[in-house]
């Protein structure tokens, strides 16, 4: 039981990870910064609940919101320029915030024992969860209501103009800015959107694992971010959770028995998926029958009023 | 902490000298960037890998170190080819995202492939000229790096020659500026592009090389860093500026030697990357960019 | 009478490197006029459509539009200050429906705008009327829910120029709307066009069919080798012996030849 529900804390984290990373994919950039956000997220969330004895949701709320102001902060010159200028720009950034935690030496003492983060040894002791006794179904709750939240968000967005705003600067950015679009609004709304959502999940990783290091925000996890919407295609969010359950359900969990040869195969599928389906692996004709029949529906109602 | 300006100067002097393994490397993401338009995320990964048959070689055969310098950078041209023809061949021309995710996936590919053949750990790589010296007054050069740079320089010679005195050269720049014009004019786009990729992977091995010998070591670890730092000396000289990759490579290992010098090798790289943002918001076209189009 | 022009451009030039593409434009168009900017190819037509958008910027010269300068804003600025444009290669939002194209760049008539909220994060219903009435007009009624890329090639210019409606210009750019079509589609488009100008709409046209250029404008400028040739009605720009000479002679050449 307990192996299911950290395989299922895992694919919620990693879901909102991909998901972080849909928002900005709509607009047409790639970004490899999610990692960073995902890193601030759960440094500042742990720390709050660590040093300042915070409870456990106001903490992730402002670690989603720091992630989100630096987000902002970096999506305003590296999305003036051009999009191949993004990627270059957030490996740097998320390369720079892995270094800064590495640096990064905050030991406080609390109840007679020393905590916070250890640089080069990583920020352990994040024990909110166990010293406030959640069980750990408790744990996997949580997260996965934060990403039905999220989900839903991201729904409803597609069915408001912003949404389709949204996917107009991701087909035509000449088109989108002839129609009257602030090309630069939109993307740094979509990546800050998309540094929150990160920021949060990691939150909720740092809390549920009890420990980070700067191991853990490598541009590796940037790419598997990237890569859940990318092979989940962008017609909606399911296609993201699906691509997580995929890639971290069957390659990561069900291959564990192949080691370190996931990580090749994983590199192998990305390059596969893309020369056959660089739309993406899960095709959206069917969502998007589905989704068809609804509008129509919608409008015949909307007609008759 | 006091330095005096002897330290400064001499952390300087070899900053500028390994900076030529960036300027090679930044030359060889402009090469690519300059046929395609599009950035190929897996080079920095081949150079390392052609670096590292080069020292298997030597090694397995018992060589002399020379011919790390000659296989690796074939292997690494070889390897490029590969990348070409996998991630970016059949790829539709005006999708970015496509290639750049599969030469990604390469990237990692590469990387992991490498991490299990040598189970993760360093290998030594032999020492260029470990005696060579040479003391000019409070300064001095050291012999290794020396010769990379020498080294580095007649290759960045070769390709300038290549690209603007030669027919091949011509085809290419063509390509590059009209992909479908000069394909009606007979000019093979794929045979021009996949020529880019092998000459830019060879020029990448031999970066690889050089930087392994002159770090002593060689690591699955240098691959990101390599990458960051080869697709920020791109950026900053201006995407498809040759003489800006070139001028860069020097301005950024002069830089990190600074950096190091000041703040220690923990924090070198994170300055190292904060120079990006300085000049995305300052000069966001780079030092030789032309203006920003749009289409 | 005494009324400014509602589009005034005067001096504007434009050198990409040695290239003059636009040297030394002077163009006023009233309210309400249909006006005709024609030329042979590479004459600078296009060149000056984009420059109005501000796709990139003079090298000299200053546009106004009701008295506002354009000249120094950001493209989607001057779209909110009232102009908007169709492309000579359709550029539409093609995996999005015929409807959510019109969505993206609807914008509210002066004086009856809604707020922000409403205009960001509004559900479909709330312009439910009005994007339908556009696509009416632009004969889409039934395909409302297609995605753009499905259309036929002449609907998909209709969708294009309901686009350029939708943001509720005071002035519209066409940048060669009849290029491709058929004769069919293009005495189509001439209604349409006549059709703006009877609902006040001032047009900018740049084209190739001279048919439909002769018929529809008011006045017309000739570009040749990005300047100005000549200007006046149809029937004096007909009539006018440089203009032949730099168009007509060498298009009815064309038209022996073929």
């Amino acid at each position: 039981m307990e192996y299911y529900l950290g395989i299922s804390q895992t694919i919620g984290v990693h879901t909102l990870l991909g998901l972080s990373a849909y928002v900005l994919l709509l607009t047409g950039q790639l970004s490899l910064a999610q990692v960073g956000f995902f890193a601030i997220g759960s440094y500042v969330s742990g720390i709050l609940t660590v040093i300042f004895g915070w409870h456990v949701l106001p903490a992730l709320f402002v670690g989603a919101l720091v992630a989100g102001v630096f987000a902002f902060l970096v999506g305003f010159p590296a999305l003036r320029v051009k999009g191949l200028m993004l990627v270059v720009a957030t490996i740097a950034f998320s390369e720079i915030v892995r270094l800064v935690f590495f640096n990064l030496n905050w030991r406080v003492e609390v109840n007679g024992l020393e905590v916070g983060p250890d640089s080069t040894q990583g920020f352990r002791e994040i024990r909110y969860f166990a010293a406030n006794g959640w069980e750990q179904a408790h744990v996997v709750l949580l997260i996965w209501l934060i990403v039905i939240l999220v989900m839903v968000m991201l729904w409803w967005l597609d069915k408001v103009r912003a949404g389709a705003v949204l996917r107009a600067v991701g087909e035509d950015e000449l088109a989108a800015q002839s129609s009257g679009i602030n090309l630069t609004m939109v993307k740094v709304a979509a990546m800050t959107g998309g540094g929150v959502i990160a920021g949060i999940a990691g939150g909720l990783y740092a809390h549920s694992t009890t420990y980070v290091d700067h191991h853990t925000f490598s541009i590796l996890l940037a790419t598997f971010a990237v890569s859940y919407p990318i092979l989940g295609g962008l017609k909606n969010v399911l296609g993201t959770l699906m691509a997580v359950i995929f890639i971290q359900g069957f390659i990561i969990e069900g291959l564990r028995f192949m080691g370190d040869y996931r990580n090749i195969l994983f590199g192998l599928l990305i390059i596969v998926a893309m020369n056959f389906r660089p739309q993406g692996l899960v095709d959206g004709n069917f969502t998007s029958d589905v989704r068809k029949l609804l509008r129509m529906k919608q409008n015949g109602a909307g007609a008759d009023a | 902490m006091n330095f005096d300006h002897i330290d400064v100067v001499q952390s300087l002097i070899d900053g500028v000298l390994f900076g030529s393994v960036y300027a090679l490397l930044g030359l060889g993401f402009t090469l690519i960037f300059g046929a395609m338009h599009k950035l190929n995320m897996a080079y920095a990964a081949s150079s390392i890998a052609g670096a590292y048959v080069g020292l298997a070689t030597i090694t397995i055969f018992a060589v002399p170190t020379v011919l790390a310098f000659v296989v690796g950078p074939l292997a690494a041209g070889v390897v490029g080819l590969l990348i070409y023809i996998s991630c970016f061949q059949f790829m539709p021309r005006n999708n970015l995202l496509a290639p750049l995710m599969a030469s990604i996936g390469a990237l990692f590919f590469i990387d992991e492939v490498i991490i299990d053949q040598t189970a993760g750990s360093p290998i030594t790589f032999p020492v260029l000229l470990p005696d060579a010296y040479f003391p000019v007054g409070e300064y001095g050069f050291r012999g290794d790096l020396l010769f990379i740079a020498f080294a580095s320089f007649i290759l960045m010679g070769v390709i300038v020659f290549m690209l603007y005195r030669t027919k091949m050269g011509l085809a290419t720049r063509a390509a590059s500026q009209q992909p479908v014009a000069s394909l009606l004019c007979g000019i093979p786009t794929h045979r021009t592009n996949s020529t880019v990729f092998i000459l830019a992977g060879v020029l990448g091995g031999f970066a690889g090389c050089l930087a392994a010998a002159a770090v002593g070591v060689l690591s699955p670890l240098l691959t990101l860093p390599l990458t960051v730092k080869g697709l920020i000396v791109t950026v900053i000289g201006g995407l498809g500026s040759i003489r800006g990759a070139i001028v860069a490579g020097f301005m950024i290992g002069a830089l990190e030697n600074l950096f190091l010098l000041f703040r220690g090798v923990n924090e070198r790289d994170i300055y190292v990357f904060l120079v990006l943002f300085l000049f995305l918001v300052v000069r966001p076209n780079g030092l030789f960019g032309t203006s920003i189009d749009r289409d | 009478m005494g009324l400014a022009p509602m589009l005034r451009i005067t001096g504007l030039a434009k050198y990409f490197g040695g290239v003059r593409a636009v040297d030394g434009l002077d163009i006023q168009i009233d309210k309400g006029e249909i006006f005709g900017l024609i030329g042979p190819n590479g004459s600078g037509k296009s060149t000056t459509v984009n420059l109005i958008c501000g796709v990139f910027p003079q090298t000299s010269g200053t546009i106004e539009l009701d008295n506002v300068d354009l000249g120094k804003m950001a493209p989607h600025q001057r779209i909110e200050s009232g102009v908007s444009r169709t492309f000579q290669n359709i550029r539409l939002f093609g995996e999005l429906t015929v409807w959510q194209n019109l969505w993206v760049a609807w914008r509210d008539a002066p004086g009856h705008e809604t707020n922000w909220l409403v205009n960001w994060f509004g559900s479909p219903a709330d312009r439910q009327h009005e994007i339908q009435k556009l696509l009416e007009f632009s004969g889409l009624g039934d395909h409302s829910d297609k995605p753009a890329n499905s259309l036929s090639f002449g609907e998909q210019r209709q969708l294009e120029l309901a686009r350029a409606m939708a943001s509720k210009p005071k002035l519209i750019l066409l940048d060669e709307p009849a290029a491709g079509m058929n004769s069919e589609e293009v005495a189509d488009l001439k209604e349409r066009i006549l059709t703006m100008k009877e609902l006040g709409m001032t047009v900018l046209l740049v084209e190739h069919v001279m048919d439909l250029v002769m018929s529809v404008t008011d006045r017309i400028t000739v570009l040749n080798f990005g300047k100005p040739i000549a200007e006046g009605t149809p029937v004096e720009i007909q009539n006018n012996e440089a203009v032949q000479e730099a168009y007509f002679g060498s298009a009815k050449n064309v038209e022996a030849g073929a």
